[in-house]
Formats: C-alpha cells, structure tokens, sequence
C-alpha cells in the first residue's frame, strides 16, 4: 500500500507540475513552483529550475506518504477522497504554505513589510497566490486536486 | 532591445523577446503604446553615444542648471539572483544641479491589453497576464503610481548619481534586484560588450562603422537559437502615412550568405555556427521547400494581422506577423546554398544529414526554377519570372556542384545540376538582358531595371567584370542611384505609394564596384554612405533621399550586413 502512495505521489506531482505548467503557457498564473522552491537555494537561474524540481518531487512523494497516513488511520481510501485532500492541500499551500510560510524561510522572498535591502527579492506570492495572476487559485487548486485524485487512486488500487 | 528616443525616452521595447509583444511601443502608437519617459524638466539639449565598443547608450542632457549623464543598458545576467529580462538606467551629475522626472507607462500587448498597477515588497509593479514589470529606484524620487503610470522626480547634483531597474518577469514571479547588484550587472554588461567588440578581427578602413554594426547584429541574435532577426520593430513605414509597414521580428533565410559572409570575416565564428545550423533545423519541417522567413524560435507560422494602433506618424496598417512567409522566392535557394559554401569553406567541411539536405535542396531548384515567384523583394502582386530569382537559382547549383566535387554533398545528381544550370543561363541571357537598356533586367521581357542584380556579381554569378555585369552596375547607379543612394525598382509591386532607396543595396553598389576592381568608385560610395548614419552610428532599412530621414524598420540587420561586406570587399581588393 506505501508503494501504491509512492507511485501515486510520483505520478500526481507529474501530472500537477503538468497542469501548472500548461497553466503559466496559456497565462493563467505567473507561478513557477520550480522555481520558487529552487531559488530558496541557489541564485543561479537555471541550478534553481533543476534544484527546484528536485525539491518539487520531493515533496510530492512526502505529501503522499502524509496522505497515506490519513488513510490508514482513517481506514479509508479512493479517488474521490483523495480528491478532496488535494482540494484542503491546494487551499492550504495556497493561503498558509506558499503565501505565510515559504517567505518566512525563503531567504529571497519579499513580504508586503520588506524593502529592498542587500540580496534581490523575489515577488512575495500574496494570498492564495493572486500576486501571479488572478487565477493563480483556480489553476492551482484543481491542480492539487488532481494530485489528491490519483494519489489516492494509487492507494486504493494497492490495498 | 530597447529604443531610446533623443530624448531619452524609450519608446520601443517588447518583452521577454524581441519579437514579443511591445510593452513600450509609443514609435507605433504615441497614445496608447507606452513609453518610459527619463529628461530634466528644464528645457534641455541632449547629445548621444554609446560606451565605446558597446552596445550600452551614454546621453547628456545639457540645461541651464547643469548636466547630467543618462546610461542606458539592458543588461546581461550577473552577481546574484538575476532578473529575467532587466533593463537599468543610471542617472550621474555632472554639473550643477539638475532636477528630473521620469515617468513610466506600461503598456502591455502592444498597448491592447490590460495593464494593472500594484505594490510588491514596496516597488511599483505592473502586470500584463503571463508578463509583469517591477520598477526598482534608488535615489531617484519617491515612487507614485495610478492607474496608468508610475512616476517619480527627484535632482542630481554634480557627482551624485541615481539607478532605476526595470525587472521582467515571463510566467515566473518577478525578481526585486538590489542597486549593487544592478551596478554589478551594468558594469559587467559593459564589460561583456567590451570584451566581445574587441575580438572582431577587422582592421580594414571605416573600422568603427563596422564594429558598430557587428554590435547590431550581435544584439540581433536570438541566443536560444542563433537565429538573427531582421531588425527589432515592426511597422515603421517605408513610406510615411503609406501602407508598406512590415514586421521584421523574424529570421529571413535569404540573409544567410551576407550573415555568415560578414559573421566568418569578422572572426565570428560560434555565432556563424550557430545561424547556419539554425537555419537548416527550422527548414525541417518545410523541407526541401524554405520558407521565406521563420520565428526566431524556428517555428514557422507568421500569420499577418493589423493591430488597432495609430501608426508610426499616421502609418497604418500597424501589422505583427508577416504574410510573405508563404511566398515562393526562389532567390533564397541561391543564398543559401552559398551560405553553405562561405561555411564549408571556412570550417573545413559540411555535416553528413546537412549534406545531403542541401543536395535534396538543389534537386528542389532543378524542379522549380521556371515557375514565377514573388522575388528577393516579396512583391505581393503577380508572380512573375524575376531574373534576380533565376541567376540565384544558378548560383544555387553552382554551389551544389562545387560542394559536391570537395566531396561535402552526395553528387550522384551532379550532371543534372550542371545541365540545368546551364539552361537558366541561358534563360537569363536570352530573356534577361535587354540590349537598350544595357543591363539585365527586373523580370522576364520587361526593360525595368532592378537593384537586386547588383547580387549577381556579390554572389557570383559570373565573373564580375564580364561586360554585361559591368553594363549592369553602370545602368543600376544611373537608373535607381539618387546621390550615393539606390533605390530598389521604380517599377509596380502591388502595393500603394513608393519607398526610399533602399540602403543595403547602396551598400551592395560599393561591395560590387570593389568586385569589379573599381576601388576610387568603391570607396568614394563607401565614404559617403557611412555618413549618413544616425548620431550612433545605425542604419534603417531606407533613407528618403530627399530628406536624409530613415524610413522602415530600425535599426535593420540587412543594410548593416551589407556595410560590414561591402568594408571588408573593398578592404580585401585593397590589398
């Protein structure tokens, strides 16, 4: 059952990187999650896509593995509800995660109380990420909400 | 590339890429475009350079209260986290103390889209969709903004010296840079342009006009690809108030053999390299047949339309995309297999899979070469048999021939290259050349002179001083010359109104007279077409010669190409 959250971590962070990607194409969102998450490490454009993504999987299979223990306590797994702790993720990466905790670790994020000061700032997020676009929520949300589904489909199919 | 005005104002500028959608585009729409205005607000005289061997524009404005110095750069990546696209200008006191304003008006999508503007971590930001602008002061003034603008004033005095960072973001959030590190990057972008301008191998007469334009073509290239667009803007008129507004953010194949021509003489090999494979990757798709022109990033639709802007000065239509992409010109062939012999030549042989694309490229001429076609210059009435077109046909095989007999293309079709190169000679000669006229002529049994013949001796389609291509340089300079300026036809091409003379062909008069071993005519032209550069040394594509005022599109690629072969010819008869 672990291996069905592992694959289905893997695979629904392929398919929410996807969808987010398709997302910034088509101008939806200015967000490139990579790319946050990498420049929290390095200042070189192109280490911090490949960092970024790194960290990105990594985090998709440890969210799994989060979701895999929800559903064993709760004796309880499937597409739909997995779907919907995609949803509750999307919600909260978007008002807590990203918008309160990454700047506060991000050492280049910018808040609304910062002014330039000695290392360049990246654009602070705002809450549920409308910064990036105003439709940042919507295409982020039903890209977790995707990632619930299959991870918890993965798990099911598993157990 | 940005444009700055005399003024100081930079009234052109698309991001992320040259060939994006204007964020700055008050040179085609003086109301709704945008512009980034930076002047003294007491009346000023402004005089312009650019930082020797850069590409980074130094203006000083002169007022009653003192002077200050204006650098303008779009700088390169360096020092820590860097902007996507990052464009600085730096403000010094040099005398007294000058009060300034500056004012920046985004305007997104060509000045069609909406534009939004916020706060982000205390700097103003505008936002356009995918695309956003983050203006970063320092010591410039308390920032303001509204709904259309941001805007801020502040006073330099002498030794004082203020920043503004203009960061772009593209489908990523925007990245607030610090002024040391915008210091950093504008020094190292001045470096950078340093170092690479004085690594061009060119000592020859006019060096500094031909460095200069090598830094033109260089800030030309589309480095994800090593495409090289035509020129930066689209829509400047080739005739003001007329309909001839083209868009020249793409890479026209035809360019290929005055590129490499020029890139291979100025020691510019890598970038040579790079245009010549990315030529033939983006013709893949439309293989054997190329297409006139292609995207920067090697795709190949260029779907014309008109945008609802006003026009440079009332020049409408304002058009993005270009509708001569799915013209049939055949000159192309010709220029690109020559391409292919400049670089065989000076890289000691061909790629395999190039080799036997080119030879599948040549037997495409053998099956095309009588049908009409739109010519060199995209006429967009009937096709016609243009004679331009059929001698670079000939060229084309030439080339095919050559290339095949050092062994660098398949020759298994080499007597079928040579014969039918042979019947367009005779084609060219019989129905060609017109005997009162004393010159080839435009198309097929007409008497029109055209200037693209003058391509006949630059691309060697004879020896250059046979007495038909010395009758023919002769009748050019004649017929279409205005001064040292030549004009490109007179004849009919299906649009309304007429252009300017055409400044790559003045250029390809002096490369042909120096062909021709006619080096006082030469230089004497040379001489005085340099001098009709603007106040930095750039060209456009046309010069009005009544009037001395450019026309088209700005700064252009083909008519500094022409420059740098036509120095380097003369240069290399010299000796």
């Amino acid at each position: 059952m672990i291996w069905g959250a592992l694959v289905g971590g893997l695979a629904g962070t392929l398919v929410l990187t996807t969808l987010l990607r398709a997302a910034s194409e088509f101008g939806l969102t200015r967000m490139d999650l990579p790319f946050l998450l990498g420049t929290a490490l390095t200042g070189d454009r192109v280490r911090a896509k490949a960092v970024g993504y790194a960290l990105h999987f990594g985090f998709g299979l440890l969210f799994a593995l989060a979701y895999y223990a929800i559903f064993v306590v709760i004796d309880e797994s499937g597409f739909l509800l997995g779907a919907f702790f995609g949803l509750v993720h999307g919600l909260f990466a978007g008002s807590a995660v990203v918008n309160i905790l990454l700047p506060v670790v991000h050492p280049r994020m910018g808040t609304g109380f910062t002014a330039a000061g000695s290392a360049p700032l990246l654009e602070p997020p705002g809450f549920l990420l409308l910064n990036y676009g105003r439709r940042t929520p919507l295409a982020t949300i039903i890209a977790h909400i995707a990632y619930g589904a299959i991870v918890g489909g993965f798990v099911s199919l598993a157990s | 590339m940005a444009l700055v005005a005399r003024d100081g104002s930079i009234d052109w500028l698309c991001l992320p890429d040259l060939d994006s959608a204007s964020v700055f585009g008050a040179l085609i729409d003086s109301e709704r475009g945008g512009r980034f205005v930076l002047e003294p607000e007491l009346p000023f005289q402004a005089s312009r350079r650019y930082l020797p061997g850069t590409n980074v524009l130094e203006t000083t404005f002169s007022t009653s209260a003192g002077r200050v110095r204006l650098t303008d750069a779009m700088t390169l990546p360096a020092g820590e986290l860097s902007p996507y696209r990052e464009l600085v200008r730096r403000v010094e006191g040099l005398a007294g103390m000058v009060p300034l304003h500056w004012r920046v008006e985004p305007r997104f999508g060509y000045g069609t889209g909406k534009t939004r503007i916020e706060r982000r971590a205390g700097a103003p930001v505008a936002l356009g969709g995918r695309d956003a602008l983050a203006l970063c002061s320092w010591e410039a003034g308390e920032p303001t903004h509204d709904a259309q603008a941001i805007t801020g004033r502040f006073s330099v005095g002498q030794g004082g010296s203020s920043l503004l960072a203009l960061s772009g973001a593209h489908q990523e959030p925007l990245v607030l840079p610090t002024r040391a590190d915008a210091e950093v990057r504008l020094h190292a972008t001045v470096r950078s342009w340093r170092e690479w301008a004085q690594a061009r191998e060119y000592s020859g007469p006019w060096r500094e006009a031909v460095i200069r334009s090598a830094l033109v073509l260089k800030l030309l290239v589309y480095a994800p690809s090593g495409a090289i667009a035509a020129a930066p803007t689209t829509s400047l008129p080739e005739e003001i108030g007329g309909e001839r507004n083209w868009d020249y953010r793409f890479s026209w194949p035809r360019d290929a053999a005055f590129t490499l021509q020029a890139l291979l003489a100025l020691g510019c090999a890598p970038e040579a390299r790079a245009f010549f494979s990315w030529i033939l990757h983006a013709s893949r798709l439309t293989h054997p047949r190329l297409q006139v022109l292609y995207r920067l990033d090697g795709r190949a639709e260029a779907d014309e339309q008109s945008l609802p802007l006003a026009g440079y000065r009332g020049s409408r239509p304002v058009r993005v995309g270009n509708g001569a992409a799915d013209q049939m010109q055949l000159d192309v062939y010709g220029e690109l297999l020559q391409a292919a012999s400049h670089f065989a030549s000076s890289t000691g042989g061909l790629d395999r899979d190039h080799g036997r694309r080119l030879a599948e490229i040549a037997d495409f001429v053998c099956a095309s070469w009588e049908q009409p076609d739109a010519g060199i210059w995209e006429a967009r009435g009937e096709p016609a048999h243009f004679i331009q077109s059929k001698m670079m046909c000939g060229v084309a095989l030439a080339r095919a021939c050559e290339l095949a007999e050092r062994g660098f293309l398949p020759s298994k079709h080499n007597e079928q290259w040579l014969g039918e190169r042979e019947r367009i000679r005779e084609f060219v000669e019989t129905r060609g050349y017109s005997e009162s006229k004393q010159s080839y002529v435009r198309s097929a049994g007409e008497e029109e002179i055209d200037a693209s013949l003058l391509l006949a001796v630059l691309a060697g389609y004879d020896e250059p001083r046979t007495p038909r291509l010395l009758a023919t340089i002769d009748a050019i300079r004649r017929e279409l010359g205005r001064g040292p300026l030549i004009h490109r036809y007179f004849g009919a091409d299906g649009l309304d109104g007429e252009d300017g003379a055409f400044l790559a062909c003045s250029f390809w008069l002096a490369e042909a007279y120096a062909r021709q071993g006619r080096l006082d005519e030469a230089a004497t032209l040379m001489e005085e077409l340099v001098l009709l550069a603007n106040d930095v040394g750039l060209f456009a594509e046309e010069i009005d010669p009544a009037t001395g005022e450019f026309l088209g599109n700005f700064p252009q690629g083909l008519s500094h190409l022409a420059l740098i072969n036509a120095a380097v010819a003369i240069e290399e008869a010299q000796q």
